[in-house]
């Protein structure tokens, strides 16, 4: 049975598809060389038909509610609504940062028709049902932006950020690769669902086979998470990438990884057994002190902001490791994976912004930023604290029901209140680097001019600041909207 | 008739609009501000005007007793909802607070003319008026706080607006000490003050908050009387009068009630104004309605059986000591506005000990009645005393009375206003609003059935003798006599006094000629809150009223219905402290001075008086001077070794120690980072596989 036609995912795969061929055919059929805003404008407007496709789709109830299982290698459900929403923000923002970015540099059409194509990848991962359709989303999402990390090919860090992005990216697709086959050769099926019947049928000898197909996937998944020991290429690569496609991929392809992680390696593991818990709380302590220790002593913005990123995976890995003791676990990983999502992607335009105007990205050349670039430098200040949970942002709230997760789960399992006290340090930990950026930003410096500040980033700044401050004010919609496309972890079980 | 928009009834979102109007303002302002200053000034007399006119088409809902309740989820985890409340109690609250608030925009459009500041000063405002509406018309505790801390906020603005702390705008007379602290106070430690002392407060209440919450499980005033299961756990467990009493501690904050009133006085730094605001409408009133919103909450439980009659005493107590208190300092100021200051603390006095002897005695809609009437009518005197005050600074360009002087000539409107104003404050028999008030007020706590009663009503008495005289005192040194030096040397300078332009006597004027206006039908005005009252306090909160009072009077017909007791104390008070005034301030037959130093009572109680009974000097040593010198040891013998030498640079070493090591596994090396990865893919495998 094929998936309907008018379903969220394909046509969504129709409106970026068709734009993101038409950008290249229009560079190459018009004569004199296009502006960048042209194609930047095309994406843009294909990214908001798409989101608000969902948008009407979600709200007119044509999806399904959150299912984890499909015979489909598509499900049209709440859960891949929630991530294609998340997602397609971040895109729009990485898009509309670019603008002013773009600007003087070559080949603008293809730079935004791979966005575009990335944004394909990264919504049908949500959706997918199937293994090798996953698959496919993933180097759907992953390829395209192999090529923009290096897109400044004349500078030699931005090849670097490719090239150890690309041999990271092409490891851990084969470790998928590997789990896929491995889960493949046990249950005879691609299909998730008929995945994890099989696992949770297992026969005992063949169990050890079955973890190490979880936990394959969980390397594999783990590369795009930038989960500790996972990381490594992530500090490179987000620093030498261009500022915008940094962005990209910390608040959009590291969201698309938690999506297939949730699809997969979730419900697989929970159909094993249970002990897979603690290897994740584990990572998500490690990850979340590694990176904000880290973060601490960094001279560069985007390096600095990178490291944060980590710590963040490791707060959202939180809900994920209790989500079969805590009802709230997951709700308050999905609540978080969105408000990063505008978080991170609002502090990675802000820099962006930086490094179009005045081309640094050192802490010290910041001085004095609020007010030479007032609007770009409260951008930033808003989002970094949001980013460290103050209230009334919206990561305080996020935060709050991540690590009210934790002490939620006490009762069930040991370890889980030092989940919510490690992040609870962390987070006072990361205030010391952001608030560093604050004291360079408006209290050090002498009285500089003002400088002009991009258009469209002060566009991506007044949105995020909105955003964050209205959910965080009042954050009960979103709360909502997450509590109702949350599968239920127990009774999605087959 | 019933409008919609958007599904909400019209007088719905109107609710909603009196607060957020104000506030709208303040965001506006900025903005404006950039273009034209002289703008802001019309922005702020716009939205002010709009939300007093969203207040009064609610006006003919509260005469029929009805109410608006309208809620939205706020935050639904943990169960709160936000919303407005408009019962008869807020309604007539929010107009008295729009309308007086509107008035005193409009005159501070004449008295910050030309000040460069101007925007920050409208920003304040509006933000000061938007809180205190917010507080009246929320429907829970936790939005009131919000409220409550906003109108903090913006008052510490406004005190220490002029921070430049130039000599003409402290308050105090330079070099005076009482006990070696210093009574001379600049406009941003005045602004200081005033912020700390009430956030003393704020602190009480927010404890008695949370108490309530963890019993009752909601902040929201509807919830907590339609189910009183948490009273009784709350009771059984000794804990229902603390909470109260700490939600009280937030009025006493706010309202400058004993022991937490000696901020009211430095605030007179602030433009007068903002002294008027705070004074007559957005800040010390949220006390007094905090009192009336939470009262009956509390007397009503009495019909579950629990009763709470220290909460009431204490209520009464603190309002009556701090009555009398204020009052005999006010006697002994020569600066007129800190005058009127003592006289608005001491008046909100009168207020809670109407408030706390409602809840001791049968009868909880008299106290509660005479409490809230004196609220309107002294917002009314007041607004109007302090903007004619304001006038007088400005015309003589000094703080002190005795730098005016002989000014009836000069000032003629002024003069009149401020009799008619002033008469209202001393209580004048049957003309004035402040008159009516007051004796209800005499007749409530005479009345009570508490065995506190007569102590309660001799002090209320006395006081009241003490502010007729006060006031007396006050118009004659400023209106009566010979100019002052000050004028003479101001005149021969070429400096002539005049009257105050249009826009400040007209809003001064409007409220001046409403206190003697109201005043000439105050009886049946009374009669009608009282009726009004009665209705909502049976109907909300299932208060029974059992009759209307003074069947079996000996009084003639007009005033039939009048306790003779409680009328004859008022007429009393006023003929005495009036002549007494006249005596010695306006025909001068004796010289105050001499007098003073003639008797050595006299004089030791006329220095206890000026040294505020030493209490402001008792909070400095104990909450300013002590507290330093222990800062001060410990930060000698133990952060400066312990802290600063052990922890801080331990600390410090050991995170730049460990983010050295993490930054050192990142070689840069693609070999390496390999190696991790897959050392970290083995981890994982071993950890799902033993």
């Amino acid at each position: 049975m094929m998936i309907e036609l008018t379903s969220t995912p394909i046509i969504i795969m129709v409106i970026l598809g068709i734009a993101g061929m038409i950008i290249p055919v229009i560079n190459v059929v018009r004569k004199e060389r296009g502006s960048s805003t042209f194609y930047g404008l095309i994406a843009f407007g294909a990214l908001l038909l798409s989101l608000g496709y969902v948008i009407y789709r979600f709200y007119t109830d044509s999806v399904a509610d959150a299912a984890i299982f499909s015979s489909d290698v598509l499900v049209d459900d709440g859960f891949g609504s929630f991530f294609a929403i998340a997602m397609l923000i971040v895109s729009i923002m990485v898009v509309a940062g670019s603008f002013n970015y773009m600007r003087k540099r070559s080949n603008p059409a293809i730079y935004f028709s791979l966005i575009l194509l990335s944004s394909i990848g990264m919504v049908l991962i949500a959706f997918s049902t199937d293994l090798v359709m996953l698959f496919v989303a993933w180097e759907l999402m992953s390829i395209p932006t192999y090529i923009l990390a290096g897109y400044n090919k004349k500078d030699p860090s931005s090849n670097e950020a490719a090239i150890k992005y690309f041999l990271f990216g092409a490891l851990s697709s084969g470790i998928i690769i590997y789990g896929i086959s491995l889960a493949y050769g046990i249950t005879g099926s691609t299909n998730i669902g008929d995945v994890i019947y099989g696992f949770s049928n297992l026969s005992p000898d063949m169990l050890p086979l079955g973890l190490l197909a979880i936990g394959m996937f969980i390397a594999g998944f783990g590369f795009k998470m930038g989960l500790v020991p996972f990381h490594m290429w992530l500090p490179d690569t987000y620093e030498g990438a261009p500022t915008p496609i940094t962005a990209l991929l910390a608040a959009g392809t590291k969201k698309a990884g938690f999506a297939a992680a949730l699809r997969v390696v979730i419900m697989g593991a929970a159909a094993l057994n249970l002990d897979w818990t603690l290897a994740l709380g584990v990572i998500a302590i490690m990850t979340m002190t590694i990176g904000n220790v880290a973060a601490i002593m960094q001279k560069n913005l985007t390096r600095m902001l990178a490291y944060s990123s980590i710590g963040h995976a490791g707060y959202i890995l939180i809900g994920i490791s209790l989500a079969p003791f805590s009802g709230l676990g997951l709700q308050a990983s999905l609540f978080h994976i969105l408000n990063h999502a505008v978080m991170k992607g609002a502090a990675f335009i802000a820099v962006a912004g930086i490094v179009t105007t005045l081309a640094v990205t050192h802490i010290d050349k910041i001085k004095g930023l609020g007010r030479k670039m007032p609007i770009t430098a409260f951008g930033l200040v808003i989002s970094l604290l949001a980013l460290a949970g103050v209230p009334p942002l919206n990561g305080f709230w996020s935060k709050l029901m991540l690590f009210g997760s934790a002490i939620d789960a006490t009762s069930v399992v040991w370890w889980a209140p030092w989940l919510a006290i490690a992040g609870v340090l962390n987070s006072a930990l990361s205030l010391a680097y952001y608030g560093w950026i604050i004291r360079k930003m408006y209290f050090e410096g002498e009285t500089e001019k003002r400088v002009k500040e991009p258009a469209s980033i002060v566009g991506v700044m007044i949105f995020s600041v909105i955003f964050m401050v209205t959910i965080g004010v009042y954050p009960e919609p979103i709360i909502q909207f997450v509590e109702m496309i949350t599968p239920s972890i127990s009774t999605a079980m087959p | 008739m019933a409008y919609d928009f958007f599904g909400i009834p019209v007088s719905e979102i109107n609710v909603w609009l009196i607060w957020i109007l104000p506030f709208a303002a303040a965001m506006i302002i900025p903005a404006v501000g950039k273009f034209s200053k002289l703008s802001t000034g019309r922005v702020a007399v716009a939205f002010a005007a709009m939300s007093a006119i969203s207040a009064a088409t609610l006006f003919p809902m509260a005469l029929e007793a009805h109410e608006i309740h309208h809620q939205i989820m706020w935050i639904d985890a943990i169960g709160l909802k936000a919303g407005v409340l408009a019962d008869p109690l807020s309604i007539i609250m929010a107009n008295v607070v729009g309308w007086i608030s509107f008035l005193i925009i409009c005159y501070s459009t004449g008295y910050m003319k030309g000040d460069k500041d101007i925007t920050r000063f409208w920003f304040w405002m509006m933000f000061f008026i938007g809180s205190m509406q917010l507080i009246i018309l929320s429907d829970n505790l936790l939005q009131v706080f919000f409220g409550w801390e906003g109108v903090g906020l913006a008052s510490y603005a406004l005190i220490s607006f002029w921070y430049h702390d130039k000599k003409k705008d402290h308050v105090g007379q330079e070099g005076r000490s009482a006990l070696g602290i210093m009574e001379y106070f600049s406009p941003t430690h005045a602004g200081m003050k005033a912020f700390i002392m009430t956030k003393v407060g704020d602190v009480m209440m927010l404890s008695g908050m949370l108490l309530l919450f963890m019993f009752a499980g909601t902040f929201g005033f509807r919830e907590l009387v339609a189910d009183t299961a948490w009273a009784v756990e709350m009771s059984a467990q000794g804990l229902l009068v603390p909470a109260f009493i700490l939600l009280f501690g937030g009025a006493m904050g706010k309202s400058a009630q004993f022991p937490l009133n000696e901020w009211l006085l430095e605030a007179m730094t602030g433009p007068t104004a903002v002294s008027a605001l705070i004074h007559a409408a957005t800040m010390v009133k949220a006390g007094v309605f905090l009192v009336a919103r939470i009262g009956p909450i509390v007397f009503a439980l009495a019909a579950a059986g629990i009763l709470a009659d220290q909460f009431f005493e204490i209520i009464a107590w603190v309002g009556a000591i701090t009555a009398l208190l204020l009052a005999t300092q006010g006697m002994v100021n020569p600066e007129i506005k800190k005058v009127l200051a003592y006289s608005t603390g001491s008046q909100i006095g009168y207020m809670m000990m109407a408030l706390g002897v409602a809840g001791l005695s049968q009868q909880y809609v008299d106290g509660y009645t005479a409490g809230f009437f004196h609220l309107i009518s002294h917002a009314m005197f007041k607004a109007s005393l302090f903007m004619a005050a304001g006038s007088l600074l400005h015309a003589v360009g000094s703080r002190f009375m005795t730098d005016m002087g002989g000014l009836k000539k000069q000032m003629k409107k002024t003069y009149a206003f401020m009799w008619a104003a002033g008469l209202g404050l001393m209580g004048a028999p049957f003309i004035t609003t402040g008159f009516w008030s007051k004796d209800a007020i005499f007749a409530a706590v005479y009345e009570s059935d508490s065995s506190w009663g007569l102590p309660l009503f001799l002090i209320a008495v006395l006081t009241a003798v003490i502010t007729a005289f006060y006031t007396t005192r006050m118009i004659g040194m400023v209106f009566f006599g010979k100019n002052s030096k000050h004028i003479e040397k101001m005149e021969s300078e070429g400096h002539h006094i005049h009257e105050a332009p249009k826009s400040m006597w007209i809003p001064y004027g409007i409220l001046a000629v409403l206190t003697i206006g109201i005043g000439l039908i105050g009886l049946s005005a009374e009669e009608g809150i009282h009726h009004l009252f009665g209705e909502y306090l049976e109907h909300s909160f299932g208060i029974h009223v059992s009759h209307y009072g003074g069947e079996d009077s000996v009084l003639p017909g007009f005033l039939s219905g009048l306790n003779p007791v409680a009328l004859g104390a008022s007429l009393v008070a006023f003929a005495t402290g009036f002549g007494l005034g006249y005596i010695f301030y306006i025909r001068r037959w004796v010289d105050p001075v001499k007098f003073v130093n003639s008797n050595i009572f006299f004089y030791s109680m006329h220095k206890l008086f000026l040294n505020r009974w030493y209490l402001n000097a008792f909070v400095y040593w104990g909450f300013v001077v002590a507290p330093l010198w222990m800062a001060r040891g410990i930060w000698r013998y133990f952060e400066r070794t312990a802290i600063d030498t052990g922890m801080n640079i331990g600390f410090e070493k050991a995170v730049g120690w460990s983010a050295r090591v993490v930054q050192g596994t990142q070689t840069g090396v693609s070999q390496s980072y390999l190696y991790i990865f897959g050392a970290g893919l083995l981890f994982i495998v071993l950890i799902l596989l033993l």
